[in-house]
């Protein structure tokens, strides 16, 4: 199994799509502050225009905390886009250069060889997470330094700088749960679907879905709270004045629980399915 | 001739009026007022409006006389508009004139109350309701009407009998809620629009706390 695993991140380390995905990660990264360097002021300006009537402001609004937010908000959609893009592909690639095959004729478990796909995918999800976090931060206050953060959440709140970076990192690690999730999801799908184009579009499909879903209302309590996406915002209840972390750990746990039963689903399929490209 | 004699008898009531003097007991405080040359203190802020959510913030406020008051912060502070001129420099920056509106109670206090109409169109206020304690020779609430801001009223609370400064500033004035621009949105990108014009304007207010207060005469 641990041969398995090495012998996956061997092969991610030396495939061009990883480049591809952290390249893709500091191009979000860059268009975020490059749009906030150019739009930043008047976009505050515009969020407390009301308020300037009654007020004068002292203090710089646009700065690394507020980037850090916005590209933590990558985590809606361009993120998770992309490790599903990459993440199935590690499968369906083998599927299309036929190597699964080739690796079936080995001795070699075809629960093991799945397990240590998904390991291996949660590994790359969480390093992705942290590389986009790391440089995230770095370039951030770097560039546009410390000060308050201002979220529109439930009003205006505002936090101050060192309360911020400590949400902002707990959200990040909330994030990659979610994160997790969507990759787990991606490589089931590559599972079922085994053609990569196929599954790329099922895989954009269901965030799709999953985003609209998480604000439609379904008026029943129960799945409300426990349909699958309706969990995946658990970071964002970071930027609530008051933090409800029960809400979050429920969420998460829930979401945790939810990616266990995709990955059996994905294990299950895998195992009694003919390896056939 | 009679015509004459009503034109006489107009022209000198409307000197009285244009010569009306600005009530004694405010020059008092203005005298009183003027005699810092300078203070600083530790303020700490604190808004209570009903869409924002702020800790106290902390900063350092400091006065020098012909200067505008000056607060400073580490922090990201909201400032109000009105409510810092405790030197009553804003005021008295344009002519105006002042009419008695009798006494009235205040926190315990029997205070005299007058109004304060500006006669220069510079002003930025358009009138003002000024609640004074002869005695102490201080004020302690005003109701500023501005051209351009809206009403503020603020309230100011001394420490002891002879404190020129206040300790405590509430300062309240109608905010409108705030517009949201979508790319800003985190978690809730819907925008309750009626609820949001439902709502119009709402009273805020800000709680201004000064230590420390260091004044040179």
């Amino acid at each position: 199994m641990i041969s398995l695993i090495r012998s996956e991140i061997y092969k991610i380390s030396k495939q061009s799509k990883t480049l591809y995905a952290l390249a893709a990660i500091l191009i979000i990264e860059g268009f975020v502050i490059m749009s906030a360097y150019y739009q930043g002021a008047g976009i505050i300006d515009l969020l407390l225009d009301n308020l300037k009537d009654s007020f004068e402001f002292r203090g710089n609004l646009l700065n690394g905390n507020l980037i850090i937010y916005l590209i933590l908000n990558s985590l809606w959609f361009h993120i998770p886009l992309i490790l599903m893009i990459i993440i199935s592909g590690f499968l369906t690639s083998e599927y299309k250069d036929k190597t699964l095959e080739t690796v079936m004729l080995q001795p070699v478990s075809k629960l093991y060889f799945i397990l240590s796909k998904y390991i291996v995918s949660i590994v790359f999800t969480l390093f992705i997470v942290l590389i986009l976090a790391v440089t995230t931060f770095f370039i951030s206050y770097w560039i546009f330094g410390y000060g308050d953060l201002v979220v529109y959440l439930d009003g205006l709140n505002f936090f101050k700088s060192d309360d911020a970076f400590y949400r902002l990192i707990y959200a990040f690690l909330s994030g990659s749960i979610t994160m997790v999730f969507f990759s787990v999801v991606s490589l089931t799908l590559a599972v079922i679907l085994k053609d990569a184009t196929k599954t790329w579009i099922v895989s954009a499909i269901f965030l799709i879905c999953s985003n609209l879903l998480l604000k439609i209302d379904f008026r029943n309590e129960v799945i409300n709270e426990l349909f699958f996406s309706k969990l995946t915002d658990s970071w964002q209840y970071f930027f609530y004045y008051e933090i409800p972390y029960s809400t979050i750990y429920f969420k998460n746990f829930m979401l945790l629980g939810y990616s266990i039963l995709v990955m059996v689903i994905g294990v299950l399929i895998f195992k009694r399915r003919d390896i056939q490209g | 001739m009679k015509g004459l004699f009503f034109l006489s008898i107009f022209l000198i009531g409307l000197n009285q009026v244009c010569a009306q003097e600005i009530d004694n007991d405010l020059l008092q405080i203005k005298k009183r007022m003027d005699s810092i040359k300078s203070y600083d203190a530790q303020i700490k802020l604190d808004v209570d409006i009903s869409f924002i959510n702020m800790p106290s913030k902390y900063g350092k406020v400091l006065y020098k006389q012909g200067e505008t008051t000056k607060v400073t912060s580490e922090d990201f502070i909201m400032l109000p508009k009105r409510g810092l001129d405790l030197t009553l420099n804003e005021i008295f920056k344009y002519p105006f004139i002042t009419v008695n509106r009798g006494e009235a109670n205040h926190k315990g206090i029997l205070c005299k109350v007058i109004n304060l109409i500006p006669t220069s169109s510079k002003s930025d206020f358009s009138i003002a309701t000024i609640f004074m304690d002869t005695k102490a020779k201080r004020i302690v609430k005003s109701e500023i009407s501005t051209k351009m801001e809206g009403v503020f009223t603020t309230y100011l609370d001394y420490k002891n009998y002879a404190d020129i400064l206040p300790m405590k500033i509430e300062v309240e004035f109608a905010v409108n809620s705030v517009k949201i621009p979508l790319r800003f949105l985190g978690k809730e990108t819907e925008v309750d629009r009626k609820a949001l014009k439902q709502e119009g304007s709402k009273t805020g207010k800000i709680f201004l706390t000064l230590s420390e207060i260091k004044i040179v005469k």
